[in-house]
C-alpha cells in the first residue's frame, strides 16, 4: 500500500480542515502548550469581537469581554475534551458573558446611547440614505430596550444569521424558548419602527 | 418600548396577538420565516400588513454596516498579548518526568518536554502533531524509561506504517539527543488524515 492513494474519502473542504486543526491545537493547548492557545486566540478573536460588538454596542466593552472569555477558556481547556468545535465553544463563552454583561447594566439615558451611534456610511440615493440612517438609529436605540436574553436571540439570529438550533445551544435554552424570545423582540423592534415612521 | 401606536390587533396575551383574521401574529411570522406556502397569508390584508412590518424591519437590518470580519483585527495583537499576559501567568506545566540515568534526579516538566517532541514528530514533512503525553513506568518508582503516546494528523497520501516508523524514529533522537530522555515506547495514534490539496501548505513536497 505504500504511497496508495485513498480515493474514497469524501472531499475536505477548507473548513473542515480548520476545524481538525483547531481541534488538534485546542488538545495541545488542554496539554499547556500556551503557543498552541495563542493561534487559536490569533485565529477566533476577529469574529468573535465582531459578535461582541454587536450584542454589546460597544467596541471596547467587546474587547474587554473577549480578552475574559479567552482566558476563562485557558482555565477550562482541560475539562473541553473536544465535544464542540472550538469555535462553538468560544462563541458559547462569548455570548453567555455579553449576556452577563448586558444584565449588569444600568440603564442608559438616551443622550448617552445616542452619541454612540455610528451613522452607516452606505446606502442608494440621498432620500434613501436619510431614510435609512434614521431608520437604522431607531433600531440600534430600539434595541437597547430590549431584555438582555431578546437581545441576546435577535442578534444572534437576526444579525449573525444563526440557527435556532445554534442559538439554544450557545444560550442554554430550548429553541422553543429562543423563538419565543426572537418573536418578543420582532415585536418590539417592528413597533418602534413603526412609531417611527 | 412604551410608546406603541396601537395596531389594530387584539392583544391575545404580553406575548402575541390575535389579528383580525383570526390568525396568530407568530404563526404568521412563523410561516414566513419559514417559507411555508399559506394562500390564506398570501391575500389576507391583515397577514400582509403583519409581513409588511417584519419586512421592513429585516430591510433596515440589511442596512446595518456590513462589517467585514478583517476589520476586528486591528486590536488584534494588543487582545492576544493581553490575554497571553495572563496565560503564561497560569500555565499548565504537567507532572516532572525523569531524565537521565535513575540515580540522576533530573527532572523536565511534561508540557516542555511535549513540546520538543512534537516538533520533532513535525520535522516529518506533512504531519502535525496534537496530544503528546508521556507516561512513567510508576512500577519503577516513577524513574526509568517512559512511554510516550502521540496524536498526530497525517497527510492521506502517506503509507501509514512506514510514516509512524519515520516520527518514532524521529521522537526517539529528540529525546536521546536534545533531552537526554530514557524512552521505551513511543505509541503513535494517527487522528486524522490530511488532503494535501487543502492543505496546501504543508506535504507538498513529499
Amino acid at each position: 500500500m505504500a504511497g496508495a492513494r485513498r480515493d474514497t474519502a469524501p472531499p475536505r473542504t477548507r473548513s473542515d480542515v480548520g476545524e481538525s486543526d483547531d481541534a488538534l491545537l485546542a488538545v495541545r493547548a488542554a496539554e499547556g502548550d500556551e503557543d498552541a492557545f495563542a493561534v487559536l486566540v490569533q485565529r477566533h478573536a476577529p469574529a468573535l469581537i465582531r459578535l461582541a460588538t454587536r450584542l454589546l454596542d460597544t467596541r471596547s466593552e467587546a474587547e474587554d469581554a473577549v480578552q475574559d472569555a479567552f482566558i476563562s477558556a485557558w482555565r477550562r481547556l482541560p475539562e473541553f475534551h473536544g465535544r464542540s468545535a472550538f469555535g462553538t465553544w468560544m462563541y458559547r463563552i462569548v455570548t453567555n458573558r455579553c449576556l452577563n454583561i448586558l444584565r449588569a447594566r444600568r440603564p442608559v439615558s438616551p443622550l448617552e446611547a445616542a452619541g454612540d451611534v455610528p451613522a452607516p456610511d452606505h446606502a442608494a440615493s440621498p432620500a434613501r440614505i436619510t431614510e435609512a440612517r434614521g431608520a437604522v438609529r431607531e433600531l440600534r436605540a430600539a434595541l437597547d430596550d430590549l431584555s438582555p436574553e431578546q437581545r441576546a436571540c435577535w442578534v444572534l439570529r437576526e444579525w449573525d444569521g444563526q440557527s435556532y438550533e445554534f442559538i439554544a445551544d450557545a444560550v442554554g435554552i430550548s429553541q422553543e424558548a429562543v423563538r419565543a424570545r426572537v418573536f418578543r423582540a420582532r415585536r418590539s423592534l417592528t413597533q418602534a419602527l413603526g412609531a417611527w415612521r | 418600548m412604551t410608546a406603541h401606536t396601537d395596531p389594530p390587533h387584539h392583544a391575545v396575551d404580553g406575548d402575541d396577538e390575535q389579528l383580525a383574521c383570526g390568525r396568530l401574529l407568530s404563526g404568521v411570522w412563523d410561516a414566513w420565516e419559514r417559507g411555508h406556502e399559506d394562500p390564506h397569508q398570501r391575500t389576507c390584508p391583515h397577514c400582509r400588513a403583519a409581513v409588511a412590518e417584519l419586512e421592513e424591519l429585516e430591510s433596515v437590518v440589511r442596512a446595518l454596516p456590513e462589517e467585514p470580519v478583517e476589520r476586528y483585527k486591528d486590536e488584534l495583537t494588543s487582545l492576544t498579548r493581553r490575554v497571553m499576559d495572563v496565560v503564561r501567568l497560569e500555565l499548565r506545566p504537567g507532572r516532572p518526568m525523569p531524565l537521565g540515568e535513575p540515580a540522576e534526579d533530573l527532572w523536565i516538566m511534561e508540557s516542555v518536554a511535549a513540546r520538543s517532541l512534537r516538533a520533532a514528530a513535525e520535522g516529518e514533512p506533512g504531519v502535525r502533531a496534537g496530544s503528546c503525553r508521556l507516561l512513567p513506568h510508576f512500577d519503577a518508582g516513577g524513574t526509568g524509561p517512559l512511554d510516550v503516546r502521540l496524536d498526530v494528523h497525517a497527510p492521506a497520501d502517506a503509507s501509514l506504517p512506514e510514516l509512524a516508523e519515520r516520527v518514532r524514529l524521529r521522537v526517539l533522537e529528540v529525546a536521546d539527543r536534545q533531552l537526554g530522555m530514557d524512552i521505551a515506547a513511543v505509541d503513535i495514534r494517527v487522528t486524522d488524515l490530511l488532503d494535501p490539496a487543502v492543505d496546501d501548505q504543508e506535504g507538498r513536497d513529499r
